[in-house]
């Protein structure tokens, strides 16, 4: 049976006079992985910043476990399970992998100091764990690939407990290889019991690892799926005319 | 293990340059007279006073930031202290109270940076025209003496030797320089600041206040200024208004050559370190080898090219051994 681990109820969210988030009602389960999808100005990136704690809503309550929150900071987010692994955001890259897992929660013993032999085996070993074949924690992120890039902010999430992983736009220029390792890390944190919610626009990439599929539109959920009763052609037709009611 | 070494030790380059540099100077100089006792005596001591703040500069551009307020900040420190100790405060207090300034204007710099969001480039070519215009304003551009010599062992802790030859100053030196190198290599700031430099919005979102990593490292060139302020004028015992006038690009040419990033986000404190050194032996190889000013630029340029060209190598090869 799924639990519930996050509720938004009646969220609505403004940008000035920009209506951007209108009445947003959305549940999440535990070990769920949920397809955000929907054109550009849609309100992707803003319905993911509000669970994440970079903004709050004008209206609406969030439930986390069940209990009401106030996601005022991502610290709080954070606090509660909830990792975000942004675009273009992610990692420093001429830091080392093992700078970058433990960045802003470096391991420190006395007056602040970096054990950084131990964060040097704990990044091994959270590399270890997502499958990531890297032989070096002290390696600039740089040099890796676009796909061992996304393996390592993943890594780190994972690293650090979460419940919920959100990825914005994971798949986004990356080669074909890279891709399909990102959707099996995808696979995998849903078999570490880990929700993830991932923005993309490749209704393909959705299509092959979620569960359920969230269509929004001009700030609203038009469309709250299961993929098994849905199809990329359907998905697709959803978010060009942004209607409801067109799946039958 | 080869990558190994090239990868922890990015400062290689730079000791090269140092090593090289050196064994040119002391072979080409009229009569060896880069090595004798009297010019490294010499070097010890008035190096550190620009290489103190190259180290905090240095530290700065890697968070991401410009300082080109410091020769300005240099001059005010300076005539803080000699109106604080010709009115009779005790040269210890006038110390604290001095670093206590620069820290302050450190702080101005920062804070003005990041709450305003002004290019840090713009906030400090404002602040050196303002703090030297003040400098200016309040001395009446006039020179006064400020002679420390009546307190004897405070003199002797900013321009006294150990041991009968090597300089306070360099002494001053070597320990910021450690006590950099611990904060920036194995203390978490450290981590904050490369963070911050070299990507400051994953830093954010992982939680780092960027905008207090930027003022701290502002508020330590700050800091560090005053002390250079300080050890300056106690070897001089006097304070003119002119001084500091061009340091800020001896500083940043001094990062640059010590492999700092002007984008930030790269630099080691050795490297630093090393940088300030090369840069000091530069203009000191000037004057002994009497080369006519104009050559000053052109051996700038050069070891600035050279100093990222060899950069630019080292990088490669680190991948290629590293694959």
């Amino acid at each position: 049976m799924s639990e519930l681990l996050l509720k938004l109820v009646e969220i609505d969210k403004y940008f000035g006079k920009v209506h951007t988030l209108k009445n947003i009602n959305l549940d999440i389960n535990k070990a769920e992985s949920i397809g955000l999808v929907g054109d550009n100005g849609a309100g992707k990136s803003t319905l993911i910043k509000i669970i994440s704690g970079y903004h709050q809503a004008e209206k609406g309550e969030i439930y986390w476990e069940g209990k009401k929150v106030n996601l005022r900071h991502p610290k709080i987010a954070r606090a509660l399970g909830v990792e975000t692994v942004y675009q273009e955001q992610a990692l420093a890259p001429h830091l080392s992998i093992a700078r970058n897992i433990f960045m802003g929660r470096e391991i420190s013993q006395t007056a602040g100091f970096m054990n950084e032999k131990k964060m040097a085996e704990e990044s091994m070993s959270a590399l270890e764990c997502l499958g990531l074949n890297i032989r070096n924690s002290e390696i600039p992120v740089s040099k890796l690939s676009g796909g061992e890039r996304q393996g390592v902010a993943i890594a780190r999430a994972l690293h650090f407990h979460a419940k919920l992983i959100i990825l914005d736009e994971p798949t986004v220029a990356l080669a074909v290889k890279e891709v399909q390792e990102v959707l099996q890390f995808i696979r995998h944190m849903k078999s570490q019991g880990i929700a993830v919610i991932f923005i993309t626009h490749n209704l393909h990439h959705v299509y092959s690892v979620a569960d359920r599929i969230i269509v929004l539109s001009r700030g609203e959920i038009i469309g709250d799926i299961k993929t098994k009763d849905t199809d990329v052609d359907k998905l697709s037709d959803l978010i060009v005319t942004g209607t409801m009611g067109k799946l039958a | 293990m080869k990558a190994n070494v090239l990868l922890r030790y990015k400062f290689i380059g730079v000791l090269a340059i140092f090593v090289v540099l050196i064994l040119l100077v002391g072979f080409f100089s009229p009569g060896y007279t880069f090595t004798t006792v009297q010019n490294i005596g010499n070097l010890l001591s008035f190096g550190p006073e620009l290489a103190i703040i190259v180290l905090g500069a240095g530290l700065l551009m890697i968070a991401g930031e410009f300082d080109l307020s410091v020769g300005s900040v240099l001059a005010f420190c300076a005539f803080v202290f000699q109106r604080l100790f010709t009115a009779g405060l005790h040269p210890l207090l006038s110390f604290i109270i001095v670093i206590a300034v620069g820290a302050v204007l450190g702080f101005i710099n920062g804070i003005i940076t990041v709450k305003a969001k002004i290019l840090s480039f713009i906030t400090t070519l404002g602040t050196m025209m303002l703090w030297r215009g003040l400098t200016l304003l309040l001395s009446g551009g006039i020179q006064s003496p400020c002679d420390t010599s009546a307190y004897p062992r405070f003199t002797a802790l900013f321009s006294g030797t150990i041991g009968g030859f090597f300089p306070a100053q360099a002494v001053w030196y070597i320990l910021i320089a450690l006590l950099l190198v611990f904060l920036l290599h194995k203390h978490k700031f450290g981590n904050w600041v490369y963070s911050t430099g070299d990507n400051a919005m994953a830093a954010r979102s992982m939680c780092i206040n960027t905008d207090w990593v930027k003022i701290g490292c502002f508020m330590i060139v700050g800091a560090l200024v005053a002390l250079s302020s300080v050890i300056q004028i106690i070897r001089v015992a006097a304070f003119s208004s002119r001084v500091g006038t061009g340091w800020e690009l001896r500083v940043i040419a001094a990062a640059v050559v010590g492999g700092t990033s002007l984008r930030g986000g790269r630099g080691t404190m050795i490297g630093i370190f090393l940088g300030a050194c090369i840069i000091v032996i530069i203009e000191n190889a000037l004057t002994i080898m009497r080369l006519a000013y104009e050559w000053t630029f052109m051996v700038y340029g050069l070891v600035i090219m050279s100093a990222a060209l060899l950069d630019l190598f080292i990088e490669k090869r680190k991948t290629k051994l590293a694959e």
